[in-house]
């Protein structure tokens, strides 16, 4: 099986000495987590000679302080976490280190029946005007919106906050955003705690399949192609075990070419299933591997393969997101907080895969100037 | 904060022991931050995986009037006392402000009653499986005699003996028995 995955043309990636350890990786619960589980669901952890042992953790909280304080040796971080660490913020303070990208885009910001009703009609991707309006509508009417994302210092929150502020909207005090664990994303919209949410997938789908909410666009929408997840080595581990980053690393890229090849995607589907989703139809997995949401082609879906080398200027806008925001302290430097951005155990296990550097991604989108904060 | 009943009880017991107050028990609540707020608390324990965390952490970052709740793993716990609520999977906010002596004992209390419940669980999980093990051997049996017109002590001692041969636990030849004969 792995061999049909490397190209037998191709050098496999190999350890050079036997891994002293197992090591321990931590992931959550969502279909960019497929990387990871497909790694070791093909056996290319072994084909790279590592041991590797996953553990689905329950919340992103979890995940950082277990990559923080050494329960966990890798793990699949949200992109501006690092930074967060690299920070100390909420006095949590970690070096870790950034290995691969785990992919791009594939987050989608779904909206409540009554929400997308007061709307009114509406093309995909939703102009954000449009939903300002009826947003001040509502808080006209005495219920503000509530909208949810997953963790504070994720791609979500940032996104979502741009995409917000591009409609004339202040994400502080013109909404109230809440976080919420992606898997109770579409319980709480049936309760009607919140009005929306912007999560992973396959939760946007699974909330649409289950007649709760419709999705209003997807987060390429908003940077197309920007860096999702990441998978993080926890402080020193790179340095202590440079062999075993450099072939975790190398699995990952392979994982990440196996899941963009299209003839590949509906076993993509069932491993995710069996593993991560078992109460989940594949319809609402596949969704995302297919490019669509609700049945539209996403300008900009979910991608694995030209997601995994990790880009520093493209990790920086998430720094200026979070400096927008006030959420990192004033005399944090740029070369402090993006210091675990680097690419020197993704060249060294792409070498080995005779991997090329993906071509260079969009540019993020312009912030305006600071006018009102 | 725990979704786990009767952890909940015996960490509230055991604060209650040590002279807190338990303001009240928050289970996959939709509005955490309101409870959080209503209820006074000053510091909230909870499984470390717990889902809730990542709400109680948006708490922090997101709203700048409530509440402000910190992880307690923060640089100011000592290694020993963060590594020991790692591996009994607690975890505790403080609500900014409070002064970490006063915190302390909570953390301990927590930690020791988690520790406790795991013990407990890892227990009866063990108790489970020898029951189960118990029924397999006694099914084997049953069908050893059965099918070989044995005895009871005969049909345990050809177990045995076959345990014996191929270096296998007496459960592992069992439920290879039971397995076929059912096949």
């Amino acid at each position: 099986m792995p061999s049909a995955i490397l190209d037998p043309a191709l050098p496999r990636p190999a350890l050079h000495r036997p891994a002293l350890r197992t090591l321990r990786l931590g992931l959550v619960q969502l279909t960019d987590a497929a990387p990871v589980l497909v790694a070791e669901e093909l056996g290319l952890f072994d084909a790279v000679g590592l041991r590797v042992t996953l553990s689905a953790e329950g919340a992103w909280a979890a995940v950082r302080d277990k990559l923080a304080f050494g329960a966990l040796d890798a793990a699949q971080l949200l992109g501006p976490m690092p930074i967060a660490l690299a920070a100390g913020l909420d006095g949590v303070r970690s070096q870790v280190t950034v290995g691969a990208g785990l992919g791009a885009n594939g987050n989608t910001l779904t909206l409540s029946l009554p929400l997308a009703e007061a709307i009114g009609r509406f093309t995909r991707p939703l102009p954000a005007a449009s939903f300002a309006a009826a947003l001040r509508r509502r808080a006209a009417a005495g219920r503000p919106v509530t909208l949810g994302v997953v963790f504070p210092y994720s791609s979500h929150n940032y996104l979502l906050r741009w995409w917000l502020a591009s409609g004339g909207l202040d994400p502080d005090r013109d909404l109230r955003l809440v976080t919420v664990p992606p898997p109770l994303c579409a319980g709480r919209l049936a309760e009607g705690a919140i009005d929306g949410f912007c999560a992973g997938e396959p939760w946007g789908s699974h909330a649409v399949e289950r007649g709760l909410g419709t999705i209003a666009l997807s987060s390429g929408d908003i940077w197309p192609n920007h860096p999702e997840k990441v998978l993080a080595f926890a402080a020193g581990y790179a340095a202590r075990d440079p062999e075993s980053a450099i072939a975790c690393t190398a699995a990952i890229i392979a994982a990440a070419r196996w899941l963009d090849a299209p003839e590949n995607q509906a076993e993509a589907v069932h491993i995710l299933q069996r593993r991560l989703f078992p109460a989940l139809g594949a319809r609402e997995i596949a969704a995302a591997f297919e490019g669509t949401a609700e049945g539209w082609l996403q300008a900009a879906p979910l991608r694995f393969r030209t997601a995994t080398l990790p880009r520093r200027e493209q990790a920086a806008w998430w720094l200026r997101q979070m400096r927008r925001w006030g959420h990192v302290p004033a005399g944090l430097t740029e070369a402090t907080a993006l210091s675990p951005w680097r690419q020197d155990l993704w060249r060294a296990a792409a070498a080995r895969l005779r991997e090329v550097e993906p071509p260079p991604p969009a540019p993020p989108p312009g912030e305006p100037a600071d006018r009102d904060r | 904060m725990d979704s786990d009943t009767e952890r909940a009880a015996a960490v509230e017991a055991g604060l209650v022991a040590a002279g807190c107050v338990v303001v009240g028990i928050a289970a996959g609540t939709a509005d955490l931050t309101r409870a959080v707020r209503e209820s006074g608390a000053e510091v909230i324990v909870c499984g470390l995986d717990d889902p809730s965390r990542d709400e109680l952490e948006g708490m922090r970052a997101l709203h700048r009037d409530e509440p402000r709740p910190v992880v307690l793993f923060a640089e100011k716990a000592e290694p020993e006392q963060i590594e020991a609520a790692l591996a009994a999977g607690v975890a505790a906010y403080v609500v900014e402000g409070l002064a970490p002596a006063r915190v302390r004992p909570v953390i301990e209390v927590a930690i020791r009653r988690f520790r406790a419940h795991q013990a407990l669980r890892e227990e009866l999980a063990l108790a489970r499986q020898e029951v189960e093990e118990r029924k397999l051997v006694d099914r084997a049996k049953a069908l050893l005699m059965q099918r070989h017109r044995l005895s009871e002590p005969e049909a345990y001692r050809r177990l045995r003996r076959l345990a014996m041969d191929r270096g296998q636990k007496l459960v592992a030849v069992a439920a290879e028995i039971v397995g076929k004969m059912k096949a």
